[in-house]
């Protein structure tokens, strides 16, 4: 026992010198003080550290990697955002909040047309007028970018030609906004207008002039930026369905409605390295972008990402305005600020795509879900943004939670003269888990049996795969729908409230963190990339370059760090804003962050701990196994008085080498199938949920009136449940909007006519129900102390709830999203006058009587509930693929056992009649296969 | 979003005010009045129709009064929002406008005077110069009216105040002051059906106050609103009922919402009330005639045909209301 020492139990002779200062060995004894600037600190908090070393907390699957590392510091308490008191002040800097000396205004000269070809550009007149010291056109920029690397389609500005009204065609930069905004009307541009498509199911045809030209990769003449085919299973099991469900959707599309509109500063400092200012939620792809588009290699520009004002994934392209700013301050010699107006926000747009879904849906006698059958036509705009991927999305994301005999999906992505759409919030898989879930509720009817039965019967186990070949790890969908069956007191309300009033349920699932990442090998580089410094001051600085979008990671990232090494949170210091100091992240998108993240943070800080504990060694001569760390103070585990304080051990690790750094990265492990398209919708966990709204439908004039959701949501591990309510009830919101009152209205000249938050209705307070947030933990194995993603996942199942529930409150299926008053009032007519009824007051409710299937879905439920439970808690081990409900051997490949059990990512000849709206892109042939470009 | 440039004169008395107006016209330099701002501001940010200079009438003293028979054009529109002594009708309305930010600032003025409105009309100058402008902000260009082509005689973009109705309901006389005198006159004469043109209000002149006779005052009645989201919106269909109790024959009837001006309809309460009142079935008559006589047109967030039949529901909801 070198320097250690040991406290004496408290109270006899004087603790403290007469200059105030404590007499070293004389503190009372409990708790042990921590030798820091607080003489005591606070015992080990029991209720948050996990049984299996120690606590007192619970694990629903048993124990976890992450335990070890668990000191009941912030993990799983309510923890308000590190950054919550900059923005309540006033203080945090968004991206217009950025002033630079000398800066210029740059304004942004857009399109007239919804697709013109530019036959010239004067720029005279512009540079003519004092005070414009820089113009920029297409011809400044002709190197092409995109967020996904297989479609780069975007320019700074429009290059030959113009596919939306909004697209940028040139930029001007002046010294005050008035002269930027004149300087606009002085372009001279002569136009060729073009005929313009702006609905998909006309971009399925062959057409003069098609938007974008993929050359040898072109599908015929078409407009089709992506087609998918993919069917998995046996589908000789949907030729003698007992139920079925079948149901066309038209969903209009929706955009983020983010607070904070798009601004950016460019600035090229005095070596000539570019400094640029934007909110983003991928800043790593904007700095790749800027280097291509800009010609300057990427470690020569810096790119700063403010505070971000909300994103929902409207953030997450890198952006032309962006390339403008840089293009018109190198021009200029000045800082260049460009700040969006909402009507410039709604043409850069990103928001979800419009889509026409299709959904069948089949059962066997014994109510297994034979098949889903969908078929997603999306209206993807001007450009394609991440349109490749929510083009496999908007089916893959079907294939959970439920087991399926077979699936056959295609989808087909278009391009529109209108703004582009992309990634918002539960992307790709919101429309179709809609539908689906809908589509259920219209089977359990058929079938006279109870829908959350239906899905308890039906659900995939934990550590299991899909018919997709995706990898499930923890799976809370099973209590997920227990509690909101209990919480909404379903049993009691479903199909026996009065006309009027319903109530319905809707699950959701959903990735949590892309498993693919697009620029590199999975295999060779991580996803994340987190470094730690400690230095002597006893301050932590975490570096990552995770984007806080409002969403919480820096809270997340600050909290796994202050755990491991039990500090403090105020201790921790996250910066993430600079590409210069962090290290690569993607980004915000794919609920990745918290669980990629915050497990390259782990492991960064359990290293700074190993240093810690060594240290600690050293002094007091007990091996770290037996040390325990707590409240700023390493000690003795069977001896608490016998301790070091963290100062003094750190102090000690510092010793030779100054300041401690760790580094720490997350890679996910090797998952899924080898298919073409087996890594859209991969990911190393996913999250699982189930909500029940309730509604008021007031039959006379069609208005909806969602009052109360019970939303379940299975995080894994809720390391802050404040955070994950708050995702929760900010994505009923998001979600509610969609569904009642939301949406991109496109006039009859193919116009927004709503790019403004007025005409644009995102539900307001009063149309807020109240929502009960529910949080399931099932303890993810991968993820950081077993959480997983709670940003996008809870907003799916808002969508079906409230739909099932107006069908239960007025007994009409809608199947036009939003439910806006006339879409539901013309529902309502038609099914007066189909049934002759006068008066809506007079309509019937739907009302159950359970056949004899009902009995038979609760004693399955019933048994499946002992297997998951076996299976979470790794009691049961053994393998289990989708496919063991319909009677296969999980240890045999299917395809071994069944004849027909196909995996197959393109159309035989024969199917190519068959195929749905989406569907029919697979009778167009691409160029090279008709002779054309090479 | 920059406002264009104006001049802004801040005169303290309606004299004032009316000698600025008078001297500006003379110099052929054109001019808005300006209240509460929340209407004409915003429209001056996108460009429509802005002009030089701008009167306010913020500081004249004494138009702001308050009482159940007469109601200053600078009322404040959450002043109408609490029943410190004004018609419960007119609480009803004004407690319905907008949302409790805007109505901080908003005034009765304004609110009866306010611009009329239409999707081609109320967006930027980009999104105007897109579809090649439209007949109301033609920007000299004497473009055609986008909601029913080949005519661009008519504007018809809609008005979409909630308190006119009511105040018509009331009987409510408008008191209109400029550099040729005070006229008054009942205010379904106020409104004149051209979404351009709006009222009667000469070049020069404001509207000072309302009154509402003793007769009227006591008058009972409900204003039914149609809108999505139960703050912010504009009304998409209005229809406010008055009576005085147990009189049938007093029955009285407004709609707003629905064409370039709120509307009082007479001949369809008449019609019903030929025949004797008949309780339910003569609100289902007036409800359905009422629905009939209103013209809609496509030019706000719900469509036409919805907004006309929802006329017959507001109108039954607020006559049943009315009769409670």
């Amino acid at each position: 026992m070198s320097g250690g020492y040991r406290q004496q139990p408290g109270g006899s002779g004087q603790t403290t010198r007469k200059d105030g200062k404590r007499v070293a060995g004389k503190q009372s004894f409990p708790p042990p003080g921590s030798g820091g600037s607080r003489p005591h600190m606070s015992p080990r908090d029991l209720d948050f550290i996990p049984e299996s070393v120690g606590g007192k907390e619970e694990q629903p699957a048993g124990s976890h990697i992450h335990d070890r590392a668990r000191t009941g510091t912030t993990v799983g308490k309510e923890i308000p955002l590190v950054d919550s008191n900059a923005k309540v002040t006033g203080q945090a800097w968004y991206g217009d909040d950025v002033r630079l000396p000398n800066e210029i205004i740059g304004k942004i000269l857009r399109s007239p047309h919804h697709y013109a070809r530019i036959k010239s550009i004067d720029t005279s007149r512009v540079e003519a007028l004092p005070g414009v010291l820089a113009v920029a056109t297409g011809e400044d920029s002709p190197h092409r970018f995109g967020v996904l690397p297989v479609t780069k389609d975007e320019h700074a500005m429009a290059v030959e030609k113009v596919r939306h009204v909004g697209d940028l065609v040139a930029c001007v930069a002046a010294v005050d906004e008035a002269t930027a905004l004149e300087a606009l009307n002085l372009f001279d541009i002569e136009w060729e207008v073009l005929e313009p498509v702006f609905d998909p199911k006309k971009g399925l045809e062959d057409s003069d002039e098609p938007i974008h030209w993929r050359g040898k990769y072109h599908l015929s003449k078409t407009n089709v930026q992506k087609r998918v085919f993919q069917e998995f299973g046996d589908r000789s099991l949907v030729d003698k369905p007992h139920a079925e469900s079948h149901g066309k959707w038209s969903m209009a599309g929706v955009h983020h409605g983010f607070t904070e509109p798009h601004a950016v500063v460019a600035h090229w400092g005095p070596n000539g390295r570019l400094q640029l200012y934007t909110p983003q939620q991928v800043p790593h792809y904007t700095h790749r972008a800027l280097s291509t588009v800009l010609d300057v290699p990427m470690h020569q520009i810096n790119v700063i990402r403010t505070f971000v004002g909300g994103g929902f994934g409207g953030k997450s392209d890198p952006f032309p305005h962006e390339m403008c700013a840089a293009i018109l301050a190198r021009k200029a010699g000045r800082p260049v600020r460009i700040t969006f107006d909402r009507e410039e926000v709604y043409w850069i747009n990103r928001g979800r795509h419009p889509s026409h879904i299709e959904v069948k849906m089949t059962a066997d006698e014994e109510a297994r879900i034979s098949g889903f059958d969908i078929d997603a036509l999306i209206d993807g705009g001007g450009f394609a943004s991440f349109g490749h991927v929510t083009s496999y999305y908007n089916g893959v994301l079907a294939t959970a939670p439920y087991e399926l005999g077979s699936f056959h999906y295609t989808g087909a992505r278009v391009w529109t003269n209108k703004p582009a759409s992309g990634a918002m919030r539960g992307h790709g898989a919101v429309n179709t888990r809609c539908a689906v879930e809908v589509g259920l509720d219209e089977m359990a009817e058929t079938m006279q049996v109870d829908p959350i039965d239906l899905r308890l019967a039906n659900l995939l186990p934990p550590h299991s795969r899909t018919i997709s070949g995706f990898r499930i790890t923890s799976n809370g969908m099973r209590e997920a729908l227990e509690k909101v069956r209990e919480g909404s007191n379903w049993d009691e309300k479903f199909r026996q409230l009065p006309l009027g009033k319903g109530i319905g349920i809707g699950c959701g699932f959903f990735i949590s963190g892309s498993g693919l990442p697009i620029h590199w090998d999975p295999n060779r580089f991580p996803h994340a990339t987190v470094h730690i410094q400690v230095d002597m001051d006893g301050g932590v600085t975490v570096h990552t370059g995770a984007a806080d979008i409002g969403q919480g990671s820096t809270t997340a990232v600050a909290q796994v760090v202050s755990e491991v090494l039990a500090l403090p949170i105020e201790m921790v210091h996250v910066r993430s804003h600079e590409s210069d100091t962090s290290p690569v992240d993607l980004g915000s998108y794919s609920s990745r962050v918290t669980f990629m993240n915050a497990n390259a943070a782990i492991r960064a800080a359990l290293e700074i701990r190993e240093q810690l504990l060594n240290a600690a060694w050293d002094i007091l001569g007990y091996h770290p196994d037996n040390l325990v760390l707590n409240d700023r103070r390493i000690y003795y585990k069977h001896d608490p008085a016998i301790g070091v304080s963290y100062l003094k051990a750190l102090h000690k690790a510092q010793e030779d080498k100054g300041s401690l750094i760790a580094s720490g990265a997350y890679r996910s492990p090797p998952m899924g199938g080898v298919h073409k398209g087996a890594a859209a919708g991969l990911a190393p966990a996913y999250s699982f949920s189930a909500y029940v709204a309730e509604v008021d439908v007031d039959v006379e004039t069609g208005m909806i009136r969602c009052t109360d959701v019970w939303a379940a949501h299975d995080c894994g591990k809720a390391l802050n449940p404040m955070a994950v309510k708050g995702q929760i009830i900010g994505s009923c919101h998001m979600g509610l909007g969609q569904v009642l009152s939301e949406k991109m209205v496109y006039g009859r000249t193919g116009h927004l006519q709503n790019a403004n938050l007025l005409d644009y209705k995102i539900p307001s307070v009063h149309e807020m129900p109240h929502v009960e947030p529910i949080i399931i933990e099932s303890c993810d194995p991968e993820g950081p102390f077993g959480a997983k993603e709670a940003g996008e996942g809870p907003l799916l199942p808002i969508l079906p709830a409230v739909v099932n529930a107006v069908y239960d409150a007025i007994g009409i299926r809608l199947r036009d999203l939003p439910l806006t008053p006339d879409v539901v009032f013309k529902g309502i007519e038609k099914t007066l006058k189909d049934s002759k009824i006068d008066d809506p007051l007079d309509l019937p409710s739907p009302r159950l009587t359970h056949s004899s299937l009902q009995p038979t879905l609760v004693a399955r439920a019933q048994e499946h509930k002992l297997r998951d439970k076996a299976r979470q808690r790794t009691e049961d081990t053994s393998p289990y693929v989708n496919g063991v409900l319909f009677g296969f051997d999980p240890t045999i490949p299917l395809e071994d056992q069944v004849e027909g059990w196909r995996t197959a990512t393109e159309p035989d000849p024969e199917q190519l009649a068959e195929l749905g709206l989406a569907g029919r892109a697979w009778l167009k042939k691409e160029q090279r296969e008709m002779g054309g470009e090479n | 979003m920059l406002m264009p440039p104006f001049v802004l004169h801040n005169p303290t008395t309606v004299e004032e005010a009316c000698s600025i107006a008078g001297s500006l016209m003379e110099k052929g330099e054109d001019f808005d009045w300006v209240a509460g701002g929340t209407d004409l501001l915003p429209n001056y940010k996108w460009h429509l129709n802005p002009k030089p200079h701008v009167i306010s009438l913020a500081r004249i003293e004494g138009v702001n009064t308050l009482s159940l028979h007469e109601i200053g054009c600078m009322a404040r529109l959450a002043d109408l929002t609490v029943e410190n002594g004004i018609h419960p009708l007119i609480v009803e309305a004004a407690s319905k406008v907008a949302s409790s930010l805007i109505r901080r600032n908003a005034t009765l003025g304004g609110n009866l005077c306010l611009d009329t409105r239409c999707f081609w009309y109320n967006q930027g100058e980009d999104w105007r110069r897109s579809i090649d402008w439209c007949h109301k902000a033609d920007c000299g260009t004497g473009a055609d009216c986008r909601v029913i082509p080949n005519q661009n005689t008519l504007c018809v973009a809609t008005y979409q105040g909630d308190i006119a109705p009511t105040l018509m309901v009331l009987d409510a006389d408008v008191h209109l002051i400029g550099p040729s005198g005070l006229r008054t006159m009942p205010l379904q004469e106020f409104y004149q059906l051209d979404g351009m043109k709006k009222n009667v209000l000469e070049k020069g002149e404001f509207l000072l106050k309302i009154t509402i006779s003793e007769a009227s005052a006591a008058r009972t009645g409900s204003y039914q609103k149609l809108r999505v989201r139960d703050t912010w919106d504009f009304p998409e269909a209005g229809v406010a009922a008055s009576w005085i109790s147990g009189d049938a024959t007093s029955l009285k009837i407004a709609t707003t919402a629905l064409e370039s001006i709120p509307r009082c309809h007479p001949d369809e309460v008449a019609a019903v009330l030929e025949t004797d009142w008949d309780g339910m079935n003569s609100v289902k008559a007036l409800a359905a005639a009422v629905r009939k006589s209103v013209k809609p047109v496509n030019n706000t967030s719900l469509p036409p045909r919805y907004r006309k039949s929802m006329v017959r529901v507001l109108t039954k909801r607020a006559v049943e209301k009315m009769l409670e």
